[in-house]
Parts: C-alpha cells; structure tokens; sequence
C-alpha cells in the first residue's frame, strides 16, 4: 500500500499552504521589529506553533516585557490553549493502536493540520493515518519556518499597510474552515455558541474570556447536541 | 538566560504540554465517545469566539484595519466559500480583496 505520507504532505501545499505563509510572513516581520533575532522567530515558530500566542509573545517583547515574562507566558498559553481539545479530538481519529505512535505527530496539532485531518482522514485507511498526518505536518512546519525567516528579512520592505492585511489573513482562514464544516449540525451548534460565547470577552480579560467562551459554548452546543440526539 | 528566550522556551513546554495531555487523556476511546465529541466542540467554539474576537475587536496591527474592512473580508469570504463547494484558495483571496478594497475605499 502507498504511504499516505505524500498526499498529506500535497494537501498542506494548497491552501493551508498559502494561509499560513502570509500569516507567518507577518509575524517574522513582526518579531523583527521588536528586536528579537531570525533563530527566535524561527524557534517560535516550530516550538509553540500557534499564531495567537506567538504574537502574544511578540507584542510582549515590543512593550520590553513591561507586564513581566510570567503575564505574556500566561497569556500565549490561555490563548492556545485550544491545543488540549484538539490534541483530545484528534486522536481517536488518527487511529493509531497504541499512544507511543502518535508521539512524532504530537508538534504538529494545531489549527491548520487539525482542521484539514478532521477533515481528509476519515477516507484515508487507519494505518495510513499517521503518515498523513506527518506529511501535512512536516509541510506546514517547513513553510511557516520559511515564511517566518523571509518576513523577517523583508520586515523593512514591508509597511504597517501591508503588515496588517497579512495578518487579517489569520482569523480569515480559520473562518472559512468553520464555515466549511457548517453544513454538519454538530460543528454548526458549536460555532454559533462559540462566537456567540465571545461576547464574555466584554465582562473578562482577553485570555481569560477566549477561554471562558470556548468552554461554556463548547459545553452549551454539546449538551443541546445531547438533548436534540435524545429527542 | 534573556527575558525572550525564557517566555520563548516556558511557552513552548506548556504548549507541548498541552498537546500530550490531550494525546493521553484520548488513548484508548473511540470517536464516538461523548467525551471525544465534547472536546471537539470545545475546540470549534474555542476556534469560532478567537476569530469573533480577532474580527470585532483586534489587539495589535490588526486593529488598524477598520471594522467595515474586517467585516467585508469575512463576509465575502464566508459566501464564496460555502457557494463555491467550499473551495478554500478561492475564498481566501476573495476575503482578503474585499477587506483590502474597503479599506481603500475609507482612507
């Protein structure tokens, strides 16, 4: 049987592809200008490995650490602390018999990979799953280290202009992947609590309410997928 | 050890943390177990209140780009995915144009 290492990796090169390189262009860019070096915009590129808290990390060391390490540290993991759910949900999914297989795949759970094996591996065959998921994974990586490095080499040739429309391409991205799932009755219940669910963040500090909402309106499309499957 | 390599290196850990908890928590159960569907709507809320957020109410340079923008982006974005067979580049770039031509249209 073929390994399913080589289509994975020709899905990551398509759109996921292009979203992530503009977004990580972006961000080397930024941590250019907050005067860190390309090996760090590169070590946090591949080490944490989700946007949000990268930049966490980045508008933290433009203010000089003002809030001190411990605040910003704080605030990149509440903000991906999605990882847990997802590394929760993608598991059973990627089929593997025992928990020591997945560990090379364990880095690369993150939005783009998660959303696109959600996705693409149930038609793929259960033993193949892994290696799927190593080539979207080790693809991703590989273009949002290259990205990173780029931007931030042209970080002078780019203007704030610039700099913000990349960075819009971000969340724009991820909508379209919940948007492409609302179709299904269960990940509709869950984005429309969720986004609704975000309005906490008008009572709570951001990490804090980016957190709050995912659990409550998590739990809120759970519970009324539990009642509606009942009745 | 500097500031930034410290944030940096304790971020990462937790971050990997995060992901082999989840990895451990999940060994053994099968997709159909509530718990699995619980956490999968945890993560597409999670998912869906970061981009209502990221959207409505920006931190950094994003919050540059005008409300009516952002908006424009997403909405076009939204329709040309779900109308197109849920074709992503195509939706992507259509996003992204529109928040770029209303933008220029409020400067």
């Amino acid at each position: 049987m073929p390994s399913a290492f080589l289509p994975g990796l020709r899905e990551a090169l398509g759109a996921p592809g292009v979203a992530m390189a503009a977004t990580f262009l972006a961000f080397g860019a930024a941590v250019q200008e907050a005067g860190l070096s390309p090996g760090w915009a590169l070590l946090a590129c591949w080490g944490i490995y989700g946007m949000p808290g990268q930049l966490v990390l980045v508008q933290a060391a433009a203010t000089g650490w003002a809030g001190g390490v411990g605040a910003a540290v704080m605030g990149a993991v509440a903000v991906n602390a999605r990882f847990l759910p997802m590394a929760v949900s993608i598991t059973p999914v990627l089929g593997a018999n025992s928990r020591w297989r997945l560990l090379p795949a364990v880095p690369f759970i993150a939005v783009t990979p998660w959303a696109a094996a959600m996705r693409a591996l149930p038609a793929v065959a259960r033993p193949e799953r892994v290696s799927w998921f190593l080539g979207f994974g080790l693809t991703s990586w590989v273009v949002a280290g290259l990205a990173a490095l780029s931007g931030y080499h042209l970080a002078g040739a780019m203007g704030a202009e610039a700099r913000a429309a990349l960075l819009f391409v971000n969340p724009l991205y991820y909508a379209l992947l919940l948007a492409a799932d609302l179709d299904r009755p269960a990940p509709r219940r869950a984005v429309l609590c969720g986004a609704a669910a975000a309005s906490l963040a008008l009572l709570l500090p951001a990490a804090t309410a980016l957190l709050a909402a995912g659990l409550v309106g998590g739990t809120l499309a759970f519970l009324l997928g539990r009642r509606r499957g009942a009745g | 050890m500097a500031p930034a390599d410290l944030a940096l290196a304790a971020t990462a850990l937790a971050c990997l943390a995060l992901r082999l908890a989840g990895v451990w928590l999940a060994g053994g159960l099968s997709t159909e177990h509530p718990a699995i569907a619980w956490a999968t709507a945890v993560a597409q809320a999670t998912l869906a209140a970061f981009v209502t957020l990221a959207i409505v109410a920006p931190a950094g340079a994003l919050a540059e780009v005008p409300l009516a923008a952002r908006l424009a982006g997403l909405g076009l974005g939204v329709a040309v995915c779900l109308g197109f067979g849920r074709r992503m580049l195509p939706a992507l770039l259509a996003g992204l144009a529109a928040m770029l031509l209303v933008r220029a249209l409020l400067a």
